[in-house]
C-alpha cells in the first residue's frame, strides 16, 4: 500500500518536473538542429548523385523546408500535442512507426546490457569489498579498471574476432537470422545468440562502473552504526554483508544506474554500428546524417521518457531497499 | 565511451579532505604513483613529439602496411597509406591529451559555474539551473557531441567544445551539492558578516573547499573525453588534420583481420592513458577521503 | 520427412525445384541424416530456405522504387519488383524486357516500343502501354535526372495497349540507353495517378511486374522479396526468396561474407584493403562484369573563382604534383583504372586515353608556381588551401590525405575539412565556399547524361548538386556538348566528345584521376548474377543457387 501511494506521488512529481525538461529538449534541439549545415534535400541529392533545380525545390516543399523555422517548430509542437511524432519524408513513414520498429531491439539491448552490468558489477563489487585491500581485491580491481579504460567498440571488435571469426560460436552482427522463418523458442534462441556479443561489449564499461561503486559504497556502509549494531547482535558476517551492507550500498549504485539509462542509448550508437544492431542509437545517428530531424527529435523524446520512467522505478526500488528514505 | 562522463564513484564522496600529511599519503599509493608515471611518460612523449619525429606525422613516408620491426626506420610499421605508426602514436598522444584536458576544462568551467551559482543562491536560480542540468543529462551525451560537431566542423576546437558541453552536468551536480552543504558553515557565515561580496565568497571562500571531489572527477572526465574522441574518430567524425589515436583505430579497423597491429597499438595506447588517469583519480579519491584510509 | 527437411537446411542448396535422380536423392538423404546428427544443435541457426539468396547493402534504401530518389541503395533493390522497358548487355546494347521490340526513326525523333503481352502487375491488374506512358511523363517531372533525360520529349502516345510511341523535339542519342529498370522504372498507373509520387505508399510496399514480389521490410534490418509465381518470364526467377540485409560496417560485411550469412553484394561491398584476403577464400567469387551501367570518375575539382586556381599555372602545378599511379595502387589497392579524361575508360567508344599534358613532375610544378609569383614566404610554404572531400566513400578521405601530402612537397599547405554529405553538398554547390574538392561523379550510361553537367556553362546553377562545381565556362566546350547531345550520327558524336576531351584536358578546370573498379562479390554457390550491364541492380530473374 505504502509503495503504491508512493508510486503515485513519485509519478505525479516526476511528471510535473519532467514536462518542462522534455519541452526544453524539444525546443532546444529543434533550434540547435537548424544550425546544422545542409538539409534533407541536399542529402537526397548527394546520395542520388544527380538533381535539377526543380527536383530540389520539390524535395524542399515535400519536406516542409520551404517554411520559416518558427512555423516548422509550431507544426511540430502541434503534432506532439496530438500525440504524434510527425512524419519522416525521407523514409515516407510516420516517425512513430520508424521508432516502434526499432524500439523492441533497443530495449532488448539496453535492458540486457543494463541487467548484465548491474548483476556482474554488483557481484564483482561485493567480492572486492569482501576482500578489500587483499590480493583478490587488487587483481579484480585492476581487471575492472581495464574494462573501465578500454573503448567499448574496441572490446566489441575483439570479441567479434574471437567468438565469431575464430571460434564461430556466435553470429557477428544483425539481430536475427533473416529468412529463417523461426517461431517460438527457436526464434527466441536465435535472437539471444545475436544479442550476446553486443550486450557484452555495451555492458563492459558499466560493469566496471557498478563494480567500483558497489565496492566503495559497501566499504562506506560497513562503518555505519547499524552495521556495528548488527555485528553486536551476533549476526554472521555473510548475513550482515548481504542483508545490511549490500542492501544499503545498492542505493547509490542504482541512483547512478538510473542516470546511465539515457546514456546507454547514446553509448549504444558505436556498439550498434559495430554489430549492425537495428537499434535507436543508429537510427538517431542516421537521422543526424540525413537531416531527418523529426526522427531525431522522436528518438530524443523517447529516450528522455525512458530515463524518466526509469527514475521513477529506481525511486520505488529505493523505498523498498531502505524504508527510511522518504519521497522528497 | 562517451558514457563515462556521468559515472563516477566520486559522487558519493562529498567529504572534506584531509588537511595534513597529504604529500606522503600521495606517495604511499602504489597505484597512484603508477598512474602518475604512465601519464608522465605519455605527456613527455607528447611534448617531445616534434623532436622524436620531426615533420608531419600524416606524411606518406614509406611503403604501405609494413609490419612492426619489418624495417628499422619504421619500428612500429606503417599504415595503409604508408604513414609511420610510431610517429602517429607520439603525435597522437598530444592530440588525445589536448582533447582530454581541454574538454574536461570546458566541462569543469561550465559545471562549476552552474553548480556554484545554483548551490550558493538556491531559490529560483537554483531551480532553473537544476532543470537545465537535467535537460542536458537526459539528452544522450554522445548524440549531443555528434550534433554539435555536425554544426561546426570536426576540428579539435569544436570536438573539445562539444565534449565539454556534453559533460558538464556531472560537475554541476557535484559542485551544487558541495555548495549547499558548505554555505551554511561557520566560515561562510563569518565571511558574510564581514560583508564580502557573493562573488568573493563563492570563488575565494567556498570553491577551494569544494574542490577536492571535483578534482577527482576531473581526472576521470579527461579519461572520458579521450574515449569519446576515440569513438567519434571511429565513426569518421574526427579532425582529419591531426593524427589522433581514435583516427588511427578508425583507419586501421577495416584491416583488423590482416593487420591487427594498426588497431591494437593505438587501442593499447588509449587504454593505457585512460587507465593512468583512472588510477590517478582513484588515488586522489582515497587520499581526499580520510575515512577510507582508516582501514 | 522431417529429417529430409532438416537435411536440406544443412546442405544449404536443396534440389532445384523438380526431381533429382533417385540415387542422388538417397545419397543426399544419408548425408542429411549424418549432417543433422552432427549439427542438429545448430540447425535452427541456418536459413530454412534452401533457395534463398541474400544481398548485402551498407545502408538502408530510402525507398524501394527508384522514382523520386535514385540513391545507390534504392537502385540496388528497385529493379527486382519494378521493371523497365529494356535491359542492357555488358556493352550497353539494349535487350528486351517489358518491351519486346523497338524502333527509332531515322531522324532520331521518334521511339516506338512494342510491349510484352500478358504481363500483370503483382496485384493482378494488367500491364499496358498506358502504364508505360504514364511512368515516362511522371519521371520527366519527379525523377532527379528525368527533367534532363527526357528534356526533348514532346509527347508520349499510346496508339494501342501494346504500343508506346515517344516523340522528341530533337534527337536524343543517349535516350535508348535510359530504359533500364533502375533508371526508368515503369510503375503502375492505377496506384500513382492523382497522387504525390514521393509520398506514395508504393515506395514502401512496391507493386511491379518483376520476378520478385515485395513481402516485408523490417526497418533498419532487412527486406524480404518472394518469388513471383506468375512472372511473365516463367520459369524464372530461379530462387524462392531474395533477402536484402543492411550491414553498416565494412568489417562486419566481410565477416558476413565469410560466414555465409550474406551471398552477394556489388560496387565492392567490402573494404578494399580486405579484398586480397577474401580472394584467397574458396567460397567467394569476384566479378568485374555488371558494372557498366554506371562508371564513376574520381576527380579533383578546382574552384575557378578561387584567387589561386583562377591562375591556370597553379592548376597545372597541382596536376604535375599528383601521381595517379599512387592513387591506383595505394589509395585504391589496385582496384581502379587511371583516367585523364572525365569520360571513364569503361565507356570505350568515347573515352580518350591520351595522357594529361601535365605529367607527374615535381620540378615542373615548383617552376610553375615560381612563375606565378607564389614563392615560399618562410622558405617552405607558398600558400595555404583547404581541401574538402566527398564523404560518401572511404577512398575520398584517403585520396584527400594523399593530395595533402603531395602538395606539401611543392610548398602548398593543405588543410582537410571533413563534413557529412549534406554539409559537403551545401558547401560546394550552394555556398560555393571551397578552394578545391575531391569529388566523384558517375558517367551513368552516356557522357551527355553524366559528363555534360560538369562542364557545361549553363549547368553552373547554385544549389544543384553535381552540376558545374568548378564554374568552368568555355564557349567552344558548350558548343561541342550541346551539339553532341543532339547529334544523331554516332561517329560524328564520338568525334565531338574527343574534341571536348582535348580541350578540358588542356584547360584543366578539374583533374580527372581514376575510375574505381566496382567488384561484385558473391558466394560460389550463386550463379548468373551479373548477366546485364547493371549486374546486381538488375531484376536477378536468372540468378540461381547451386
Amino acid at each position: 500500500m505504502r509503495l503504491l501511494s508512493r508510486a503515485g506521488k513519485s509519478l505525479s512529481r516526476t511528471a510535473i518536473q519532467a514536462l518542462p525538461v522534455v519541452l526544453g529538449i524539444v525546443v532546444l534541439n529543434f533550434l540547435l538542429l537548424q544550425l546544422v549545415p545542409g538539409d534533407a534535400a541536399d542529402v537526397i541529392a548527394g546520395e542520388s548523385g544527380s538533381a535539377t533545380a526543380e527536383t530540389m525545390a520539390a524535395l524542399r516543399k515535400q519536406f516542409g523546408l520551404d517554411q520559416p523555422v518558427l512555423i516548422q517548430l509550431a507544426n511540430y509542437l502541434d503534432h506532439l500535442a496530438h500525440l504524434s511524432l510527425g512524419f519522416s519524408p525521407r523514409y515516407n513513414t510516420p516517425v512513430g512507426d520508424l521508432i516502434m520498429s526499432r524500439l523492441p531491439f533497443t530495449l532488448l539491448l539496453m535492458l540486457s546490457a543494463f541487467v548484465l552490468s548491474l548483476v556482474v558489477g554488483i557481484a564483482f563489487g561485493a567480492f572486492m569489498a569482501a576482500f578489500a585491500r587483499r590480493w583478490p581485491d587488487r587483481a579484480l580491481s585492476l581487471f575492472v579498471l581495464i574494462l573501465y579504460s578500454a573503448p567499448g567498440f574496441w572490446v566489441g571488435l575483439m570479441i567479434i574476432v574471437l567468438f565469431s571469426v575464430k571460434l564461430g560460436w556466435l553470429p557477428s552482427g544483425g539481430a536475427m537470422t533473416v529468412g529463417a522463418d523461426l517461431t517460438g523458442l527457436a526464434r527466441m534462441g536465435d535472437l539471444l545468440t545475436h544479442l550476446v556479443l553486443p550486450s557484452i561489449s555495451l555492458a563492459c564499461f558499466f560493469t566496471a562502473v557498478y563494480a567500483r561503486l558497489t565496492r566503495s559504497a559497501m566499504l562506506e556502509v560497513e562503518r555505519q552504526d547499524f552495521v556495528r549494531a548488527a555485528e553486536a547482535k551476533g549476526l554472521g558476517p555473510f548475513a550482515i554483508q548481504m542483508r545490511h551492507v549490500l542492501r544499503n550500498a545498492l542505493i547509490p549504485v542504482t541512483t547512478v544506474a538510473g542516470l546511465h539509462l539515457g546514456n546507454l542509448l547514446g553509448g549504444a550508437i558505436v556498439v550498434e554500428t559495430v554489430f549492425g544492431w537495428p537499434g535507436m542509437g543508429r537510427l538517431a545517428l542516421d537521422a543526424v546524417m540525413a537531416r531527418d530531424f523529426n526522427v531525431l527529435l522522436g528518438v530524443l523524446l523517447l529516450s528522455s521518457f525512458v530515463v524518466i520512467v526509469a527514475n521513477v522505478l529506481i525511486d520505488l526500488l529505493h523505498a523498498w531497499l531502505d524504508p527510511r528514505i522518504e519521497s522528497v | 565511451m562517451s558514457t563515462n562522463m556521468t559515472s563516477l564513484p566520486v559522487t558519493l564522496l562529498a567529504v572534506p579532505a584531509a588537511k595534513n600529511g597529504r604529500l606522503s599519503a600521495f606517495l604511499r599509493q602504489p597505484t597512484f604513483v603508477a598512474g602518475l608515471l604512465i601519464l608522465g611518460v605519455v605527456m613527455t612523449l607528447a611534448c617531445v613529439a616534434d623532436l622524436l619525429y620531426p615533420g608531419d606525422p600524416q606524411d606518406l613516408v614509406g611503403p604501405p602496411l609494413l609490419w612492426p620491426f619489418q624495417k628499422t626506420e619504421f619500428q612500429l610499421g606503417t599504415d595503409s597509406l604508408g604513414r609511420d605508426i610510431a610517429a602517429g602514436l607520439v603525435h597522437g598522444a598530444r592530440v588525445s591529451l589536448i582533447i582530454g584536458f581541454s574538454a574536461a576544462s570546458i566541462g569543469l568551467l561550465i559545471g562549476t559555474l552552474v553548480g556554484a551559482v545554483g548551490g550558493y543562491f538556491g531559490g529560483l536560480a537554483d531551480n532553473v539551473l537544476v532543470r537545465v542540468t537535467e535537460l542536458f543529462q537526459t539528452v544522450p551525451a554522445f548524440l549531443l557531441v555528434v550534433v554539435i560537431v555536425a554544426i561546426g566542423e570536426p576540428s579539435l576546437k569544436v570536438i573539445a567544445l562539444a565534449i565539454g558541453i556534453a559533460s558538464w552536468p556531472t560537475i554541476a551536480r557535484l559542485v551544487r551539492a558541495q555548495f549547499r552543504s558548505l554555505r551554511e558553515q561557520d566560515f561562510v557565515m563569518a565571511a558574510r558578516s564581514l560583508g564580502y561580496s557573493d562573488t568573493r565568497i563563492i570563488f575565494v571562500e567556498i570553491l577551494p573547499n569544494a574542490l577536492p571531489p571535483v578534482v577527482v572527477t576531473a581526472s576521470v572526465m579527461v579519461a572520458g573525453a579521450i574515449l569519446t574522441e576515440t569513438g567519434l574518430s571511429f565513426l569518421n567524425m574526427g579532425d582529419p588534420n591531426v593524427v589522433s589515436w581514435g583516427s588511427m583505430i578508425g583507419d586501421g579497423r577495416e584491416m583488423l583481420r590482416t593487420a591487427w597491429f594498426l588497431t591494437a597499438l593505438p587501442g593499447t595506447a588509449t587504454a593505457l592513458t585512460v587507465l593512468a588517469l583512472n588510477l590517478i583519480g582513484d588515488g586522489l579519491n582515497e587520499i581526499f577521503n580520510p575515512r577510507m584510509r582508516e582501514r | 520427412m522431417t529429417i529430409e527437411r532438416i537435411g536440406q537446411r544443412q546442405n544449404g542448396c536443396g534440389p532445384a525445384r523438380g526431381s533429382l535422380p533417385e540415387s542422388r536423392r538417397t545419397t543426399r538423404w544419408i548425408k542429411s541424416v549424418l549432417a543433422s546428427t552432427v549439427l542438429c544443435a545448430g540447425a535452427w541457426l541456418t536459413p530454412a530456405h534452401a533457395e534463398t539468396a541474400t544481398m548485402v547493402l551498407a545502408t538502408e534504401p530510402p525507398t524501394l522504387v527508384s522514382l523520386t530518389n535514385v540513391a545507390t541503395t534504392a537502385l540496388a533493390v528497385s529493379g527486382k519488383v519494378t521493371e523497365g522497358l529494356l535491359e542492357y548487355n555488358e556493352d550497353l546494347s539494349p535487350e528486351p524486357l517489358l518491351a519486346t521490340s523497338w524502333n527509332i526513326s531515322p531522324d532520331g525523333k521518334e521511339y516506338s516500343f512494342k510491349l510484352r503481352e500478358g504481363v500483370r502487375w503483382h496485384d493482378g491488374k494488367p500491364f499496358t502501354a498506358a502504364d508505360a506512358a504514364f511512368s515516362i511523363n511522371l519521371l520527366k517531372k519527379v525523377h532527379p535526372r528525368g527533367r534532363s533525360t527526357f528534356a526533348n520529349v514532346t509527347s508520349v502516345e499510346v496508339p494501342d495497349p501494346q504500343t508506346l510511341v515517344i516523340k522528341l523535339s530533337q534527337p536524343a542519342p543517349y535516350l535508348i540507353k535510359a530504359f533500364a529498370s533502375t533508371e526508368t522504372p515503369i510503375v503502375p498507373k492505377h496506384l500513382y495517378e492523382g497522387t504525390d509520387a514521393a509520398s506514395n505508399p508504393n515506395g514502401n510496399t512496391p507493386i511491379g511486374t518483376g520476378p520478385f514480389k515485395f513481402k516485408e521490410w523490417q526497418r533498419g534490418n532487412y527486406i524480404v522479396y518472394e518469388r513471383n509465381p506468375d512472372y511473365w518470364g516463367k520459369p524464372d526467377p530461379k530462387i524462392d526468396r531474395l533477402v536484402v540485409k543492411f550491414i553498416p560496417d565494412a568489417a562486419a560485411r566481410s565477416i558476413a561474407f565469410e560466414s555465409g550469412s550474406v551471398d552477394f553484394g556489388y560496387r565492392t561491398p567490402v573494404a578494399l584493403s580486405d579484398l586480397d584476403r577474401l580472394k584467397s577464400l574458396p567460397n567467394l567469387k569476384f566479378e568485374t562484369k555488371g558494372a557498366s551501367y554506371s562508371y564513376n570518375v574520381t576527380r579533383l575539382e578546382f574552384n575557378l573563382d578561387n584567387q589561386y586556381f583562377r591562375d591556370k599555372r597553379v592548376r597545372e602545378a597541382v596536376a604535375h604534383a599528383i601521381d595517379r599511379k599512387v592513387i591506383v595502387n595505394t589509395i585504391h589497392y589496385g582496384y581502379a583504372t587511371i583516367t585523364y579524361s572525365p569520360i571513364a575508360p569503361g565507356l570505350k567508344e568515347f573515352h580518350d586515353p591520351t595522357p594529361s599534358p601535365y605529367a607527374y613532375d615535381l620540378k615542373a610544378a615548383a617552376k610553375l608556381l615560381d612563375e606565378a609569383g607564389l614563392k615560399p614566404t618562410d622558405g617552405k610554404t607558398r600558400f595555404r588551401l583547404t581541401l574538402d572531400f566527398n564523404p560518401i566513400t572511404t577512398e575520398g578521405r584517403r585520396l584527400a590525405e594523399y593530395i595533402r601530402a603531395s602538395l606539401a612537397r611543392i610548398g602548398i599547405a593543405v588543410d582537410l575539412r571533413a563534413q557529412d554529405i549534406s554539409a559537403f553538398v551545401k558547401r560546394i554547390y550552394t555556398d560555393r565556399d571551397f578552394d578545391f574538392a575531391v569529388n566523384g561523379a558517375s558517367n551513368l550510361f552516356d557522357p551527355t547524361v553524366g559528363v555534360q553537367r560538369l562542364y557545361w556553362s549553363k549547368s553552373f546553377v547554385k544549389g544543384v548538386p553535381f552540376s558545374n562545381a568548378t564554374h568552368y565556362s568555355n564557349p567552344e566546350v558548350d558548343r561541342l556538348l550541346e551539339q553532341a547531345a543532339v547529334e544523331n550520327d554516332p561517329k560524328t558524336r564520338v568525334g565531338l566528345f574527343k574534341k571536348f576531351q582535348d580541350i578540358v584536358a588542356e584547360d584543366i578546370p578539374d583533374l580527372n584521376l581514376v575510375s574505381p573498379t566496382f567488384l561484385t562479390l558473391h558466394n560460389a554457390k550463386i550463379h548468373d548474377l551479373a548477366t546485364t550491364a547493371d549486374g546486381a541492380e538488375g531484376n536477378l530473374a536468372h540468378l540461381y543457387v547451386k
